[in-house]
Formats: structure tokens, sequence, C-alpha cells
């Protein structure tokens, strides 16, 4: 297998395990973000502001590896 | 003018020198920047020994004692000073001597100039009105690029190789349509391709209907900027449109505009509190609209996102990062922001801690703008290959009955753009908030913002 192949299938791959992880954080933050509202409906406008920070900085890391697909999967088609 | 003046020179000059000289250690070698840092300090410790010498001949107890002997000091100085100039003449290179040694001398007159210069009745004439001043300044800009030029080609043309690796890069650059022939494409993909391709815009059509006139070029290579710039003059425009005839009771589009920076204000206030907030809300919420438009611009048929390069997404990151650097030193001044860098230390724990905290605070800064621009770019950029994906996708579903159009599959995913166009404005300009935020002193803070500091304070990214 030559390097470009292992790009090719490490690619896609890397950024599904990234976005699983992403996911999972993401649906967390969620559940926990409901759940005070829930709880506390008055606070929502302040439960919402660190629900998207929070999710920003978890959703990150998945464009992280997304810019990475990117940078490196020009060198496939070589 | 007087010795104050001086004092005001050297203090600019032992700055220009110290940035030129890093700059030439950046950009050519080592040694000649230690030419130019030697060349400018010799320069400045002669202008120190001059100034010390007159003033000992001209000063007022001229005949004492202690005067004569600062004169013989100062003589010997300079006596000992051209040995060292002469030795270092032969020991480094003298062009780059020269320019250090000139350095003071260009400050000073550029220093004297400004002083003649301010107060003259064409200056003020000029300064009264903004657009005036705008205006001679566009112009100054434009000539000195223009005055450029001939170096920029130079410096382009002189490689051998550079000149063919740009000709080759014009014969590929326009992106091709997503509806091309396949031979189009195919030809293309012969040479290295720059990155995934994008829709066309305006400009790379422009570029492919004339690829070799010098205007479609410099549209094609600042295409970024162009587009960055039409955004900002389009905010101005609206902003200008609104504000011209303000009415008490506000219809229509001041309606619009007032409530959006209502809405900006109120929100940037609930982060910073009531006392910081109007220092920083115009920068912020100029951010957040000037992001906006421009993640916005790309859904625009024939525009594209300039948050969609990695470069402007990393301008904007790295000025949050100044000014949140700035607003610290400023705010708790040098030792209050190293004693901040540092973790607050308060107790033997935290001092033993330091070793530990500061690289960690220090490697923390330097994440902020990287993940700031990345976030960006990734979302924006992501966002249009997405789009891209499914228009080739509606084409290609129909390519069988030749239509000159395409399923229009990528519907769902325009909404989509929006609501990730918007979110990823607010992000930005929250996390800059908040990295603003985490610079400002610590004690005053009203109560309800501890939980979210606490939570980004260990956050590295």
């Amino acid at each position: 297998m030559n390097f470009q192949a292992a790009l090719a299938l490490g690619l896609p791959l890397g950024i599904g395990i990234a976005a699983i992880g992403s996911g999972i954080g993401l649906g967390l933050i969620g559940q926990g973000a409901m759940q005070a509202i829930g709880r506390q409906p008055e606070a929502t406008a302040k439960i919402q502001l660190a629900m998207i920070i929070v999710a920003a900085l978890a959703e990150a890391l998945t464009i992280y590896a997304f810019v990475t697909m990117f940078l490196l999967s020009g060198k496939i088609g070589g | 003018m007087g010795l104050e003046f001086l004092a005001r020179v050297r203090r600019t000059a032992l700055w220009v020198g110290l940035v030129a000289a890093l700059v030439t250690a950046t950009y050519a070698a080592p040694l000649l920047a230690l030419g130019v840092a030697l060349g400018a300090a010799w320069s400045l410790a002669n202008l120190a020994l001059l100034e010390r010498l007159i003033v000992a001949i001209t000063g007022a107890e001229r005949s004492s004692l202690p005067s004569v002997r600062r004169a013989v000091q100062a003589v010997a100085g300079m006596l000992a000073l051209f040995a060292a100039g002469g030795l270092l003449l032969r020991l480094l290179s003298p062009a780059a001597l020269m320019a250090g040694f000139f350095i003071p001398y260009a400050v000073l007159v550029l220093k004297a100039a400004a002083l003649l210069l301010l107060p003259s009745a064409l200056w003020k004439r000029l300064t009264q009105d903004a657009r005036l001043a705008s205006l001679v300044v566009a112009l100054l800009f434009g000539a000195a690029w223009f005055a450029v030029a001939p170096l920029r080609s130079a410096s382009i043309a002189a490689p051998g190789h550079a000149a063919a690796a740009t000709e080759s890069a014009q014969a590929t650059a326009g992106p091709a349509a997503p509806g091309a022939p396949a031979g189009e494409a195919h030809e293309a993909g012969h040479e290295k391709s720059e990155g995934p391709q994008k829709f066309p815009n305006l400009i790379t059509v422009l570029h492919r209907a004339f690829p070799n006139a010098g205007w479609s070029r410099f549209l094609e290579h600042y295409e970024v900027i162009l587009f960055a710039l039409l955004v900002a003059f389009l905010i101005g425009l609206v902003a200008r449109l609104a504000t011209r005839n303000p009415q008490l009771i506000p219809s229509g589009l001041q309606n619009a505009v007032e409530t959006l920076v209502e809405q900006l204000n109120d929100f940037i206030t609930g982060i910073l509190g009531e006392r910081h907030a109007p220092r920083f809300v115009p920068f912020l919420g100029t951010l957040f609209l000037y992001i906006w438009a421009m993640n916005l611009f790309g859904l625009i048929p024939f525009m594209d996102s300039p948050t969609s390069n990695l470069n402007v997404t990393v301008a904007l990151a790295l000025t949050v990062f100044v000014y949140a650097q700035y607003v610290g030193l400023r705010g708790l001044g040098l030792v209050g922001y190293l004693d901040h860098l540092m973790g607050s230390p308060r107790n033997l724990t935290g001092w033993l801690l330091v070793p530990l905290m500061l690289p960690i605070h220090v490697l923390g800064e330097l994440a902020k703008p990287i993940s700031l621009s990345c976030r960006l770019f990734g979302n924006i950029f992501g966002e249009d290959m997405l789009l891209v994906a499914f228009v080739s996708l509606g084409i290609t579903t129909l390519s069988f009955a030749h239509l000159p159009f395409g399923l229009p599959l990528q519907v769902p995913f325009l909404v989509l753009a929006l609501l990730t166009s918007t979110l990823q404005a607010l992000v930005f300009t929250v996390l800059s908030t908040i990295y603003i935020l985490l610079m400002l002193p610590h004690h005053d803070h009203e109560p309800g913002h501890e939980a979210e500091e606490e939570l980004l304070e260990h956050s590295p990214i």
C-alpha cells in the first residue's frame, strides 16, 4: 500500500472518528443544557450562551480533523 | 526642539533598530541583522556622546570642573567609538552597518518633518474632514502600490523557474464550474490542483474569460481581499443609509439596524458587564456584523465567502489575539499580566506550580487564535464544499437527459448554511468576548460570571 492509498483510506476514517467523539460530546452538552433549562426555565438565556460556547469548543475538534483532511487531500491525487 | 526631542528620537530609533534587526534576521541572515543592530547602536551612542559634549560645552556652568571633565569624557568616548567602528567595518558587512547607522538619522529627519508638518494649514485642512483624509490615505496607498510595482515584478521574475510556475498556475487557476464538460475537468486534472474546487464566482468567471489580461490576473490574485472589501463597503453603505436621516420613531431600515445593534449591545453587555462593555461593544459588534456578512456573502450567486479562505480568518483571529493581549497589558500592567500568565500564585503551592502553569497559560493563549481561525475557516469552507458536492450530485443524476440544469439537491443545505453562518459568527464573537473578559481585572465581576470563567480558564481551546 503506497501512501496515497493510506491517505485515501485514513482521511475519511479520521474525520468519522473525530465526528463520533464530537457527536457524543455535543449530545451530552445538549442533554445537560436541556435538563438545566427544564429545571430552571428563567435561566434559559444564560444556559444557552454557555451551551453555545461549549458546543463550539466540542465541535472545533471535528473541524480540526476536517481542515487536516483538506490539507492532506491534495497529496492523494498525485 | 530640545533635549527632550532628542530623547524621543533615541527611544524611537532604538525600537526601529530592534525591529529592523529582527526583520533582517528573519528574512535575510543573522549576521546582517547583527550588523544592522550594531550600526544602529553605534550611531545612537555617537549621538548621545555628541549631545553630552554639546551640553558640556554650551551649558550654563561650562567653565566649572565637572563640566570640563564631562566634555573630556565625551571626547574620549567618541575616540573609542570610532576605533570600535573601524573594527566593526572590517568584521561585518559595511552595507548592513551603514543601514543601521542611518536609522537614527532617518528617525530624526522624519520626526522633524512631522513637527513642521503638523501645525501647518494644509495638514489642518486635510485632517478636518474625515472623507478628505481617507481619500488622501487611499491615494497615497495607490501611489505607493504603483511605486513599488517594478520592485515586485523584479522579485517575481528573478528566479527563472518562478515565472514558469506562475504561467502554469494561470492556466489552471479558474476552478471548473460544477457543470463543466468532463474534458475540461480532465484537462485541469493532470496539473497540480491547488485544492478542492469551489463554486465559480464573478472574479473567477472574469478570469476564465480573460486569462491573460493584467487586470483579470490582478483580480484573481486578490480575489479574497476584494470580496472582503466589498462586504465592508456594503456594511458601511447600509449603516450610512440607515442613519442618514434619523427619526425618533424609527421605521424601515433604521428600525432593523437599530434592533440589530441593540441586540448585539445587550448580548455583549450581558457577558462583559455594564462597566467594561461600552469599551468593547464597538469592536466586538463590528466583528460580528463583518463576519456574519462575509459568511452569508458566499450564498449570493457569483459571490464568494472571504471567510472560506484561511488567510482572512487568521487575520481576524490575530486581530482579536493582539487586542486581547493589549487589553490585558493595559488593564493589569506588565506585572499583573505576568502574574495572570503564571496563574496568580498567592502561596507556596502556587509558586511551586509556576513552572508548570506558565507554559500551559502561554500555550493556551497561543492556541486561541489558531482555534478561532480554524473553526471559522473549517465551518464556512466545509459548508461551501457541502453545497458544491450536492450541486454536482444533482447534475450527475440528471446527466443522462443532457439537460442544462440539475436537480436542486442543495436547497436543504442552503438553509443549514444560513444557520451555520450565523452561528459561527456568533461563536467567534462570543469567544472573542470571553478572551477579552479573561484579560480584564478579576476583582469586580458581577456574580454569575465566575462559572463561565472557571470553565474557560482551564480549557486550552
